[in-house]
């Protein structure tokens, strides 16, 4: 009792001491602390795979023999990589590939999208909560079994489409040749994230303050006027938003190609950029230049976002 | 003492990060596993596990047939996707990051690939010459490369000709036995609207064996490097036969065999004949209505070469992270030449034709009721074996090779040539055999 009365002022004072301090490197240590296992998972799975990459892309490796059996040699490459993934005609077209796509079936699905959140939010519309569900509903469905799918309602004798059409009309569309494959893709494309993107777009309509609906009602503006005075210029954000996410996951393709490959012959190994990357890392085991297209895939992807984000900026000064 | 900033953690990190990357740098499979001293074999009654990678179904199945004979030696089997479809990007993952099971299925084509990346054990280090003569000598020459053997042959496919006798008849012609013969004949059927064939454009293995019958070796491998010889005038002869069979619209180019549209053309009696392997009778089952229609005779021969080919075909592979590649290789050999393995992976898994040179598998000496009672595996394929190219060589990029002719192939759609197609994968074959630093010249002559 004694010692502890004798003592417990000495800690009262040096913990009023230094309790500032203690606090002070508390405060500073807490946010890491908290912090750390995402840090360690982020820096794990995604700066260190990056700089591997990076790493491996100016790489290469040669080797003596038949089969590399006399010996096998890596050095420092420079650009070669980027050389040999730039030299590759098929690599180069399917970046094109995706450049022509994206610039129609981005604009497409955001029209589309806009239109149905915009119906969906008018003051007419009749069971709004049925139809969101109904049209999201396809973003619920894996892509590789929407492909799946889809690929039914293309394939020559199978399709129910192509039988009506030939019935009806005499005609049989070829859903899966060299010139339609890709447009056949964009609709599955389509089908599945117009949805979603509609949900974001709803989402921001809805925080639409409902005074500004009122007072534009009050100026005697009709529903169209509405749509296009208020709620278009209102939802901006989220349009430029989805347009950033779909040019990215228009680059990113690579689940529909592949898996209509078993019935398109029009779709090679290089159809996309993330499906050449692939072919060439894990069927030709060529991980130097497939990390060089892997990078230069990422730097297509930055360079268009932030040329839109920079023109979308610019003319909304 | 100071707490540590927020731009040196950054740093630290990076730091790290970066000898993280130096150490990691080395590109995956450039150590090669057959300069390393030989495993010794597990010593008796220690217990081994061995996996198995495989795409085969139910090989677990025939895998417990073993293991209950050998519990010492307990086989694992793991399913993979097939190929290029997803097992082999499985595999090299595996390889690269040093790890992998002790066995995988690796087809013919693809075996001197994986040397590239130094994937598999030269089983000469652990006496597979010795069992040399179980097998089908043709198959066992495809496994070998340079004094070694990389893989124990475990299906394949000799090709013949399924055909429709009725639709034969249909339109008055008799079934080819040559290539020349079958060009006069198709005609008929495309004006009745069937087609003799399809020609797949995308898938290069086809048209790969019709070069092989007609007696071409794209590849070698000689003192010096290797040697490329693909468009020689035979493979070109064979390009132009089947450039002029699809500017004469007798074979289908968009319809694959066994893809869905050929199934539904099938079914719908517009596919008169296949030209394929073996293995093609149990897809052809899946024709619906097909039961009974369909028979089997040899392939149509060329005016030189051979009487058959092989398409496709994998291997047991030895993988070079596996602990235990003596045992592993008594497993591989005893699953494809012992009647009891061969049986069961017939029974329960459906492989194609079995490499063991003295016995083809109990259900295939019987009569076969889908093709009408017909024993078309002792009438048809067995012969076929025997009569089979046996210079032909895989080389370490071949299925860049075969992508390489698709890519072509498809031109043919717009305009372009097999031929100019054939000659243009040449060529590229040699840059990108180069670009790996591999040695490589045009075969003289």
């Amino acid at each position: 009792m004694a010692t502890s009365t004798t003592t417990r002022p000495a800690a009262a004072t040096t913990a009023g001491d230094r309790r500032p301090r203690r606090r002070s490197t508390a405060v500073t240590r807490a946010p890491w602390i908290l912090v750390a296992p995402f840090l360690a998972l982020f820096v794990l799975t995604f700066v260190l795979p990056i700089l591997v990459a990076i790493g491996q892309s100016f790489t290469t490796v040669t080797r003596e023999g038949l089969f590399g059996e006399e010996g096998v040699t890596s050095s420092f490459a420079w650009f070669e990589n980027y050389r040999l993934a730039l030299e590759d005609g098929n690599f180069v077209a399917s970046i094109g590939r995706m450049l022509l796509f994206g610039v129609v079936q981005v604009p497409v699905m955001i029209i589309a999208a806009t239109v149905l959140a915009l119906l969906l939010e008018s003051a007419s519309a009749r069971w709004p909560g049925l139809f969101r569900a109904a049209y999201f509903l396809p973003y619920g469905i894996p892509g590789v079994l929407a492909t799946i799918l889809w690929s039914f309602l293309y394939v020559p004798g199978l399709s129910p489409i192509i039988d009506v059409t030939s019935m009806l009309f005499g005609f049989e569309p070829d859903f899966l040749g060299a010139g339609t494959v890709l447009w056949s893709i964009a609709n599955i494309v389509t089908w599945t994230y117009a949805g979603y993107n509609m949900l974001i777009i709803v989402a921001q309509l809805k925080a639409i303050p409902p005074e500004l609906y009122e007072s534009a009602r009050v100026d005697g503006a009709g529903p169209w006027r509405t749509a296009w005075s208020i709620q278009l210029p209102l939802i901006r954000p989220a349009l430029v938003l989805t347009t950033v996410f779909s040019i990215i996951g228009t680059l990113q393709l690579f689940a529909e190609p592949q898996l209509l490959q078993t019935v398109s012959p029009a779709i090679d190994s290089q159809y996309t950029p993330n499906l050449s990357a692939y072919t060439t890392a894990f069927a030709y085991n060529d991980y130097n230049v497939a990390a060089a297209q892997s990078v230069l895939i990422a730097l297509v992807a930055f360079a268009l976002s932030f040329l839109f984000l920079r023109l979308t900026n610019r003319s909304s000064r | 003492m100071r707490s540590i900033s927020r731009r040196e953690l950054l740093g630290l990190g990076l730091g790290a990060g970066a000898a993280a990357v130096l150490a990691g740098c080395a590109t995956p499979g450039t150590t090669s596993v057959n300069a390393q001293p030989v495993v010794p074999a597990a010593r008796s009654g220690e217990k081994v596990t061995l996996t198995y990678w495989a795409w085969l179904k139910d090989l677990q199945k025939v895998a417990d047939v073993w293991n209950a004979r050998h519990p010492d030696v307990q086989v694992e089997v793991a399913w993979i996707p097939g190929g290029n479809a997803g097992g082999y990007q499985k595999l090299y993952s595996a390889l690269a990051a040093g790890g992998g099971p002790d066995l995988a299925q690796v087809e013919m084509r693809t075996v001197p690939e994986f040397m590239l990346v130094n994937g598999l054990v030269d089983l000469t280090r652990y006496g597979v010459e010795e069992h040399a003569e179980k097998f089908d000598q043709t198959l066992w020459s495809q496994v070998s490369f340079a004094g070694g053997v990389y893989g124990i042959p475990q299906d394949s496919g000799p090709t013949g000709m399924y055909y429709r006798p009725d639709l034969f008849e249909q339109v008055g012609a008799e079934v080819p036995t040559t290539w020349a013969e079958w060009a006069e004949v198709a005609p008929a059927f495309r004006d009745a609207g069937i087609m003799i064939d399809a020609f797949p454009l995308s898938d290069t293995s086809v048209f790969t064996a019709h070069a092989m019958q007609a007696g071409a070796t794209w590849l070698r491998t000689a003192e010096d490097g290797w040697e490329i010889d693909m468009a020689s005038e035979v493979t070109l002869d064979v390009a132009r036969f089947f450039d002029k069979a699809i500017d004469d619209g007798v074979v289908s180019t968009s319809l694959n065999p066994y893809s869905p549209g050929w199934f539904a053309a099938a079914a719908d009696d517009k596919i008169a004949s296949l030209v394929g392997a073996s293995w093609g009778d149990a897809l052809l089952a899946g024709v619906s209505g097909a039961e009974g229609k369909w028979r089997v005779a040899p392939a149509p021969r060329w005016d030189h070469g051979y009487g058959s080919s092989f398409i496709g075909g994998s291997t047991s592979a030895v993988l070079a992270n596996s602990k235990h590649p003596q045992e592993a290789m008594e497993f591989a050999v005893w699953l494809n030449t012992d009647p009891e393995g061969i049986d069961a992976m017939i029974e329960h898994s459906g492989i194609g034709w079995s490499p063991a040179r003295d016995y083809i598998g109990q259900a295939r000496q019987q009569p076969s009721e889908f093709f009408g009672g017909q024993r078309y595996n002792t009438e048809v394929f067995q012969p076929a074996t025997q009569e089979q190219n046996p210079d032909w060589q895989w080389w370490p990029i071949t299925q860049q090779t075969f992508n390489i002719l698709a890519d072509g192939f498809r031109t043919k759609a717009t305009g372009g040539t097999l031929v100019d197609a054939v000659v243009a994968a040449e060529q590229r074959t040699i840059e990108v055999f180069r670009n790996k630093g591999l040695t490589i010249r045009k075969a003289e002559g």
